[in-house]
């Protein structure tokens, strides 16, 4: 029998499967397709607004207001301490795959957006955050924007057009120029049909590199800064973002891009490789289609391609997302939770679930709609009773709205890793630890 | 027409995610990826079948965009069927050669000693190439000396005497290739007590499938479900497959891609390692013996989509002293008679790179994989041997020789 099967294979199943993974519990991931990482920024928000729309400096600092105001919120079930103790084990797990996380100490820090905006953030990979980038966005005169001939994903005009807006932009000087791939492409495929991930695979071959290294630094002129659209080498970043640095000699800067999402790519497969080295066994490609309980437990889960048989273990984690990955499902007359048919909360009437604007600041109801959980994040089953061998995490639980508060990936890290923290207490319990 | 059982295309939010992790895509720019082939390009094929694109045939049906898709779309089964709607008008030797796994293996088993030997010959491998378009480069797969069912035939008295039975699907591979890990398969069932049934089964026809002989492909699959149907009822039991390949065409081609359905074999197909996972958990395992090797295992494309990766897995690990290195799964290339066509042979290398490459950081004493074909690319590439996992097992498992 398994000690933990987490159903979910993005932010908060990864983590989740990766703390149990590593106290030694043998532990299952099950993925149906790939998560929303891959449509993601890659930074990672722990508290970008409150109260209302007012931009947060120290998250940590307004946690203790946020909470009192939001009792039901999943920070206040997980608590401070929890919060704060997952972020650092989620940058350590990451660090063990040579991808280097960097916060602002514990305040909020800025990216840029494929929109030319800025977004706060907590977490970011070095090329979007670094305090050398931070000291140097205060002092360069000169930044450049540099995009690809063709590159579908990223345009600069869409960006200049806002930079203006945003007081670390208004009064500095930027150049802007494009990259020209067609002599690198035998294929006589054209640059139009490039996504993020074939420029990605680009720069990871040295020859392909140099010559778009040399272009690039033709291109900067003397910007100090080089943005660029976050291409810059996917499984082989590291190599890359350094050697681009050191052909270019500036510092290079990477924004996100359309989807697919470098950014969040890189994050996704160094959380699987990290699970995968800690024992863990990731089971892709397929869907869970039901569960068998008894006196108020889960006992085991059916998935797709094993319709027959029930996968049997003690514990069961509920990390499916939200309406874009399928862990929510609606129609017009409700909602429900596909797997186990969990007690949701919503609100019923239909009307309210989305405001008249598609951007509104206060965001819209039914992105905080979701699985009622109580305070172990233990859900509610058809018979009004929780079911305590299975925790919800992330975007799957309700009372928080990720967009208004910017907080989508802090929820996903700290209840994925309080469901683990109590699996392993459990297990502790029964002696398995 | 659309077809309206099969819409998934239209759930497709263009997010690129299947092209991102195409292997063929990765590696050349010719194919236009597996959103473009399939569910991009499916809207235009229903108005006009004739819109169909040649770069199709660079899919090598690994299905692992079905495995990433986050919207459900059945984008291999999509490219597959819009080929084989399509077929071309005469069919070339060399794909009738390559399909034609049951005849060729009969006769080579025959005269096994001399295939072997002149399919080693440079200039015949040459010749092959100008007049077949079969890669030069690649080296055939050996033939056994007498096939598994005539050896089974001397067999099939002392497995009628077990008390439990299952049906074995042994594939071409076991018959023709490799006897052996039929063998070692017996062996390990009946050291749990359970017999072995075969039948007259006939290819599973994914190489069929692979070469656009549909029609072939439907007649041999109607046949395969014919016996094993009788098979299983007569003897209430499950059929056990050891090729990934082979109980992927029976459990999901076979139902999906040529709309033959059977409600008797539904959920009693599976893997020889899917059901002595479950046959481990409910009953005491036997005692296995110590293995003391280093093994990097490598996950099949097929089994990865079917979802068996965790049985195997979790049986090696029953293993004693088996220090087992699970391999970051991805695509060897070879994707069964695909690698072997002269147009597909560098894509096809250049796949498998990546894989060889982590076998080599490893430096294993074996490779361990479910594939049989996947086995010949990745022993054709490195200087690892390639070993079964059922074989591994019945190493394992205390001595009752059946051989």
């Amino acid at each position: 029998m398994m000690d933990c099967v987490v159903i979910g294979g993005g932010l908060a199943g990864l983590t989740c499967g990766i703390r149990c993974a590593e106290a030694g519990l043998k532990t299952i991931v099950i993925t149906a397709g790939m998560s929303a990482l891959h449509f993601a920024s890659g930074s990672i928000d722990l508290l970008g607004r409150f109260p209302g729309n007012a931009l947060v400096r120290n998250p940590f600092d307004r946690l203790p207001d946020f909470r009192k105001q939001h009792p039901q919120h999943p920070y206040a079930l997980c608590g401070e301490e929890t919060v704060a103790a997952s972020l650092a084990f989620f940058a350590e797990q990451l660090q063990t795959r040579s991808l280097r996380l960097c916060n602002n100490g514990n305040a909020n820090h800025f990216h840029l957006t494929t929109y030319g905006t800025l977004t706060p953030t907590y977490l970011s990979q070095q090329s979007v955050y670094s305090p050398e980038l931070e000291k140097a966005f205060f002092s360069a005169s000169c930044m450049a924007l540099i995009s690809f001939e063709g590159f579908r994903d990223f345009h600069i005009p869409l960006i200049e057009a806002h930079l203006p807006r945003q007081t670390l932009f208004r009064n500095r000087q930027h150049i802007t120029g494009t990259v020209s791939l067609r002599p690198l492409i035998r294929s006589g495929k054209d640059p139009h049909e490039f996504r993020s991930i074939d420029i990605s695979r680009m720069f990871e071959t040295e020859e392909t590199l140099l010559e778009i290294a040399g272009q690039i630094k033709r291109l900067a002129g003397n910007a100090e800064i080089i943005g660029l659209p976050a291409c810059v080498g996917y499984t082989g970043h590291n190599r890359v973002f350094d050697r681009l640095r050191e052909l270019s000699g500036r510092l290079i800067y990477e924004i996100p891009t359309l989807p697919p999402s470098i950014l969040g790519m890189r994050l996704d497969h160094a959380l699987k490789s990290r699970f995968s080295d800690l024992g863990g066994v990731l089971i892709e490609g397929d869907k869970v289609i039901g569960g068998e309980f008894e006196k108020g437990r889960l006992l085991g889960i059916r998935t797709r391609n094993h319709e027959f048989t029930l996968l049997e273990a003690r514990q069961f984690v509920l990390a499916g997302g939200s309406f874009f990955s399928g862990g929510l499902s609606s129609a017009y007359t409700g909602m429900r939770e596909p797997v186990f048919d969990l007690r949701l909360s919503y609100e019923k009437e239909r009307r309210k679930w989305a405001g008249n604007l598609f951007f509104q600041p206060e965001s819209h109801a039914f992105l905080a709609f979701g699985v009622e959980t109580n305070e172990r994040l233990n859900p509610y089953g058809a018979d009004g009773r929780s079911i305590d061998n299975l925790y919800c995490a992330g975007a799957v639980l309700s009372g928080y709205n990720p967009i208004r508060e910017g907080s989508g990936g802090g929820v996903a890290i700290s209840t994925g890793y309080f469901a683990a923290e109590q699996i392993l207490a459990a297990g502790k319990g029964a002696g398995i630890v | 027409m659309i077809n309206p059982d099969n819409i998934s295309f239209d759930h497709c939010i263009k997010c690129t995610v299947c092209t991102v992790y195409c292997p063929v895509a990765r590696e050349t720019h010719l194919y236009p990826g597996p959103k473009f082939s399939g569910p991009d390009t499916e809207r235009l094929r229903i108005k006009n079948p004739d819109l169909y694109d040649e770069s199709l045939k660079y899919c090598s049906n690994c299905k692992r965009c079905e495995i990433v898709c986050p919207s459900d779309v059945k984008i291999a089964d999509i490219i597959r069927l819009a080929t084989t709607n399509h077929p071309e008008r005469r069919l070339r030797l060399r794909d009738l050669l390559l399909s034609s796994t049951d005849l060729i293996g009969r006769l080579a088993t025959r005269m096994s000693r001399i295939s072997n030997a002149v399919m080693k010959l440079p200039p015949l491998r040459s010749l092959m190439q100008l007049t077949l378009g079969l890669s030069r480069e690649r080296a055939f797969p050996r033939y056994a000396r007498g096939s598994f069912q005539r050896w089974y035939a001397r067999q099939s008295e002392v497995q009628d005497r077990f008390p439990e039975q299952v049906v074995f699907y042994h594939g071409c591979y076991v018959n023709y290739n490799d006897p052996d890990l039929g063998k070692a398969a017996i062996q390990v069932l009946n050291r749990l007590q359970i017999g072995v049934q075969l039948t007259r089964e006939k290819c599973c026809g994914i190489p069929l499938i692979s070469n656009n002989r549909i029609r072939q492909a439907k007649r041999n699959a109607r046949h395969n479900i014919a016996v094993l149907e009788k098979a299983v009822v007569e003897r209430d039991c499950p059929v056990v497959l050891t090729s990934s390949s082979c109980c992927l065409a029976l459990d999901h081609e076979y139902r999906n891609l040529l709309a033959l359905p059977s409600d008797l074999l539904k959920g009693r197909i599976e893997l020889l390692t899917g059901f002595l996972y479950r046959h481990f958990q409910q009953n005491t395992p036997p005692p296995l013996k110590p293995v003391r090797l280093k093994a990097a295992y490598h996950a099949p494309c097929h089994l990865e989509h079917m979802g068996g990766v965790m049985h195997t897995i979790e049986l090696l690990k029953r293993i004693p002293k088996l220090d087992l290195r699970i391999l970051h799964s991805e695509c060897c290339g070879i994707s069964g008679t695909y690698g072997f066509k002269e147009e597909n042979y560098e894509v096809s290398q250049a796949i498998g790179r990546h894989l060889f490459e982590q076998i080599d950081a490893v430096k294993p004493d074996i490779v361990i994989t479910d594939c049989e074909t996947c086995k010949w690319q990745i022993e054709f590439n490195t200087d690892y041997r390639v070993v079964h996992p059922i074989a591994l097992l019945a190493e394992a498992m205390e001595q009752q020789d059946v051989r």
